[in-house]
């Protein structure tokens, strides 16, 4: 759909929000408008926000460098695209680092992971607030039931370090690819497979060019709502706590939403004809017997406390 | 309002003479710089990212690349002969076989110019040889070069594909059948002018000679398929090997061997030995080492990145004006104002049509699609005009603006190697232009004939924006 | 292919080496993949930097030679003066131009490189000793090289660069943009002394593109 303008008032400050997803379906761009509606709202006369949806500003590679140039105020790129930043996240991308989304909500508001939100301080960002997506799936042109049976396949993942050892611990083959190309790619068969959330399996309809999902919930997509610190020093406090309170009013309620966005999601993946696989006990030990090794490449980046203690909260739930 | 300054600005400095792509790129950053408070640092991160920022726009390099390599390799004589030997025969044959060789070039080539002056160079000056008039070969040799962007692979559907998000497989796959209409409609055209006036017709030659110039060619051929089995896998035997971006450059690889070691017309064995032959590889197996430096690769490659430079140079800066108007939120504010006075499905392409048929007169094909799509897309998805369609309604609108004054790059370059002024070339184009516009209603008003094979093939085509 | 004698500079042959490359690494890419299940990670990454270095490099050459596309269809019917003094005002347009785009390619560079913006919304006023340093960015794929180490004291406060810093995709905005102001400079040198009627290719002269051009 087309997004609301926020014909911006003279004397008002212009927060643009510059993101890389659809408006209404997906759980970033929906939070992203809502945030839109209530500062248009509540702060009028004072901000006026201005969200440029589907990458037709930035995409995520540029938006962080524009914000650093102060030509865009808010973004919200996945954890791994801040990899030049901190290599603190790559906690995130870590597999089977976390049980389920709610013991990635505890992490997250644990003082670790309040902590983390300052990662990029020095580097002139601020985290101001975790979105969630959700947990991802691998999706291939077979089945996929056993972690042998990805070997020798071709993945597309994120250019990231993490990702591509992570496919590596799986003896398949990491592709990079650009995002637009996936779809057709999955179903020419130039790739075989493809690791992402409910949401973007639905929203993408890649279920439709693939054999089936196997539910296995094995890393995380999530993403950092970040400013830079330039910005937010040089906004009054009160307009600045006026801000953040709205930010994270809107994230406690989309976040809370997640779970059934998810289960919406991949009902309708159920809906449409999908396959969906679920792993047994020991199916799932056996994928994560494989790919767990990986934590112990990146410990050094991670920090072996920021493990122990999201272990601390898998363990609690 | 000030938007109706910015394009008066881009039109008044294209008209005096400034270069596309300045006159684009200077009237944006004066826009930005007066309206907006982005930074010009911004410009220059436009700039850079319009090729490092945009993984479908390398296919154009590369498919330039694979056309060069065609046409200096001697791919198009050959295919000139074996479209001779098919269709030359009929009355009005030469001419026919020159839309067919177009054709064929065409799905080899990304682009409208290349494909006349690959065909063109060859066929005007037979045509005349055998009587035709010189404004009827250009006549028809500017005309039928269009379908370089209409019949796969295209330049222009990779821009468009690039802007607008949609897959550059399932564009290629729309091209095809209107392709071969709009192919089909010109040599019905030319063969009824021909019974009129009374046009020479060519010898029969014989199915020995069809199979003989088929069997010369094939090589040059035979990289149609390696496009469409490569981008597309043959069901039940292979998937496809690679994306339409890798076909591309897939393609100048193979057009550089089949040029250098198969046809030898370019390169280390191109050079006749003694008794009048070419040398072949086994005799001087070190070509296949010093090719990749030979002057005559070296001048391909420089050739194809010549023109690389022009187009990306107007590219990048029709991205920098796209990206101006974005951060105005001039797209919404235009299909907001178009949708709220009630504009249909049938206006809304009319007035497509007409945008882009006035935009073709000023414009290179590929910086205005880059410059209008972002515009009307919204509108055409909330109206539920299938965004492929759209596409290829585009496309034929470009081919229309090649060959219509002031800026026709297929005009200039058939006024090139026809050695005709350009007003010439102009009248002679004319009755074939006709003909391009009711090719344009008929796929504008017939969606089936753009989306039908990618449809069936691919499935319906998704919207996740 | 014989003809008269091309005699290549560094600038065509740099223009032939970068398309080269960016087949090469493309066509590797595929044939790893599809034939041996692997990639080079950065291999996309990589293309993508040399297309961004082929244009920006080679839009200096096209001013050089005169080959830039634009409208001629008016400035073709003027007589000689009003022809000349359009020239010359298309002249200025590119001086501004280049001289804008020069401005916004130092901007956006000079950070990566642990130096300072300009000041000034228009025109360079002066250093911002307080633009924030940016020597940190790195590619996101690309490979360090070893003989680029020296960087690391040199902008990156000795701390190490496990991938490509973006200084170096980067530098070819600067450089390109300045040789291109350069030969804009001389475009309109040529103009106003009248060696040269214009900043955009001649159609009428179309077919002089195969002749052989000799140039020192
Ligand atoms: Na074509
Ligand atoms: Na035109």
């Amino acid at each position: 759909g087309t997004a609301a303008i926020a014909a911006c008032d003279d004397g008002e400050m212009v927060i643009k929000f510059s993101h890389v997803t659809n408006t209404d379906k997906h759980p970033k761009g929906i939070a992203a408008n809502l945030l839109m509606e209530r500062v248009n709202e509540e702060m009028n006369g004072t901000a006026c926000m201005e969200v440029y949806p589907n990458s037709t500003l930035y995409n995520d590679d540029q938006v962080l460098e524009a914000m650093l140039q102060g030509d865009v105020q808010l973004a919200a790129p996945s954890l791994s695209k801040f990899e030049t930043f901190t290599k603190v996240y790559r906690i995130f991308d870590l597999p089977f680092m976390f049980k389920n989304m709610d013991a990635v909500e505890a992490f997250q508001k644990s003082e670790t992971g309040e902590e983390m939100k300052d990662a990029m301080q020095r580097r002139g960002l601020q985290g101001l607030a975790f979105w969630h997506n959700g947990l991802k799936q691998f999706s291939a042109n077979k089945p996929l039931e056993m972690p042998g049976d990805a070997a020798g396949l071709k993945f597309r993942v994120q250019p990231s370090d993490v990702l591509v050892a992570q496919m590596e611990a799986l003896e398949a083959s990491p592709q990079p690819m650009a995002f637009s190309e996936v779809y057709g790619a999955l179903q020419t068969g130039v790739v075989d497979g493809q690791e992402n959330t409910w949401s973007n399996i639905y929203g993408q309809k890649f279920f439709e060019v693939q054999d089936g999902i196997t539910e296995t919930n094995h890393g995380l997509l999530d993403y950092m709502v970040v400013a830079s610190v330039d910005w937010l020093d040089s906004l009054d406090e009160g307009v600045r706590d006026q801000f953040m309170t709205i930010l994270d009013e809107v994230t406690e309620e989309r976040n809370a939403a997640i779970a059934e966005v998810d289960a919406e999601n991949r009902q309708a993946v159920l809906d449409a004809g999908g396959t969906i696989r679920e792993l047994t006990p020991e199916q799932r030990q056996a994928w994560v017997d494989a790919m767990k090794p990986v934590w112990e490449q990146f410990e050094g980046d991670v920090g072996a406390e920021n493990i122990a203690a999201a272990q601390e909260i898998n363990a609690g739930m | 309002m000030e938007v109706a300054l910015l394009f008066v600005a881009i039109i008044g400095l294209l008209l005096v003479g400034v270069p596309i792509a300045i006159a684009l790129g200077f009237s944006s950053i004066m826009f930005l710089l007066v309206f907006s408070d982005t930074s010009l640092a911004s410009i220059a991160q436009s700039f850079y990212q319009a090729m490092a920022g945009h993984y479908t726009l390398l296919a154009i390099p590369f498919f330039i690349l694979a056309s060069s390599f065609m046409s200096t390799g001697g791919v198009a004589q050959r295919i000139i002969r074996f479209a001779i030997a098919v269709v030359g025969h009929m009355r009005g044959g030469l001419a026919i076989a020159g839309v067919f060789a177009c054709m064929l070039f065409a799905a080899l080539s990304g682009s409208s110019p290349a494909t006349v002056v690959a065909i063109g160079s060859i066929v005007i000056a037979a045509m005349r040889q055998v009587g035709y008039t010189k404004d009827f070969a250009a006549g028809v040799i500017a005309n039928a070069g269009t379908l370089g962007i209409l019949i796969p692979p295209s330049i222009v559907m990779v821009v468009y594909a690039s802007s607008v998000e949609v897959s550059v497989g399932r564009m290629f796959l729309a091209g095809v059948i209107p392709g071969i209409l709009a192919g089909l409609l010109l040599m019905a055209a030319i063969y009824v002018i021909a019974r009129i006036r009374n046009m020479p017709k060519g010898e029969w030659a014989g199915w020995g000679e069809i199979f003989a110039s088929f069997r010369d060619a094939i090589w040059g051929l035979m990289l149609i398929v390696i496009i469409m089995v490569g981008i597309y896998g043959i069901p039940g035997v292979t998937g496809a090997i690679f994306t339409p971006t890798e076909a591309a450059a897939v393609a100048s690889i193979y057009a550089f061997i089949v040029a250098t070691f198969v046809y030898r017309d370019m390169g280390p064995l191109a050079e006749k030995n003694n008794d009048g032959q070419k040398k072949s590889l086994l005799s001087k197996p070190q070509a296949i080492v010093t090719a990749l430096w030979h002057r005559d690769t070296r001048d391909t490659l420089f050739d194809a990145g010549k023109l690389t430079i022009t187009l990306m140079f107007i590219i990048a800066n029709a991205l920098i004006l796209k990206h101006v108007l974005t951060d105005e939120q001039i797209p919404q504010q235009i299909a907001n104002a178009m949708l709220s006075a009630g504009f249909g499905k049938i206006m809304f392409l009319i007035m497509v049509n007409v945008i882009l048929l006035i935009g073709g007169q000023f414009m290179e094909p590929s910086g205005l699609i880059v410059i209008v799509a972002p515009l009307v897309f919204p509108i055409a998805i909330e109206l539920g005009v299938d965004p492929i369609h759209l596409g290829i309604i585009m496309v034929v609108n470009m081919e229309i603006g090649m060959i219509t004054p002031p800026v026709g790059l297929n005009l200039f370059v058939t006024s090139g190697v026809a050695g005709m002024p350009m007003m010439k070339v102009v009248r002679a184009a004319l009755p074939f232009l006709a003909i391009l516009f009711v090719f344009l209603i008929l796929v504008t008003y017939v969606p089936w004939i753009s989306t039908w094979l990618p449809t069936s093939l691919m499935g319906p085509e998704l919207i996740t924006n | 292919m014989s003809g008269p004698i091309h005699r290549r500079g560094f600038e065509e042959t740099a223009i032939a080496v970068i398309l080269g490359l960016m087949t090469a690494v493309t066509f590797i890419n595929v044939v790893l993949r599809y034939g041996f299940n692997e990639s080079l990670i950065w291999g996309l990454e990589v293309t993508l930097i040399l297309f961004a270095w082929l244009v920006i490099f080679g839009i200096s050459y096209g001013v050089r030679v005169t080959m830039h596309l634009g409208v001629d269809a008016i400035t073709g019917m003027l007589s000689t003066r009003p022809r000349r003094m359009l020239a010359i005002f298309s002249a200025v347009i590119c001086l501004a131009y280049a001289f804008l785009l020069m401005k916004g390619a130092w901007d956006y560079w000079a950070p990566y490189a642990g130096l300072y913006q300009t000041e000034g919304r228009w025109f360079p006023l002066g250093f911002d000793e307080n633009t924030r340093d940016r020597a940190f960015y790195m590619t996101d794929q690309v490979p360090m090289p070893g003989f680029l180490k020296f960087l690391e004291d040199w902008i990156n406060f000795g701390e190490e660069y496990d991938k490509l810093p973006r200084v170096i995709p980067y530098i070819i905005l600067p450089i390109g943009v300045a040789l291109f102001l350069f030969r804009i400079i001389q475009a309109t040198i040529r103009i106003l002394r009248g060696d040269a009627d214009s900043l955009i290719v001649s159609h009428e002269m179309e077919d002089d593109v195969d002749a052989a051009r000799v140039e020192d």
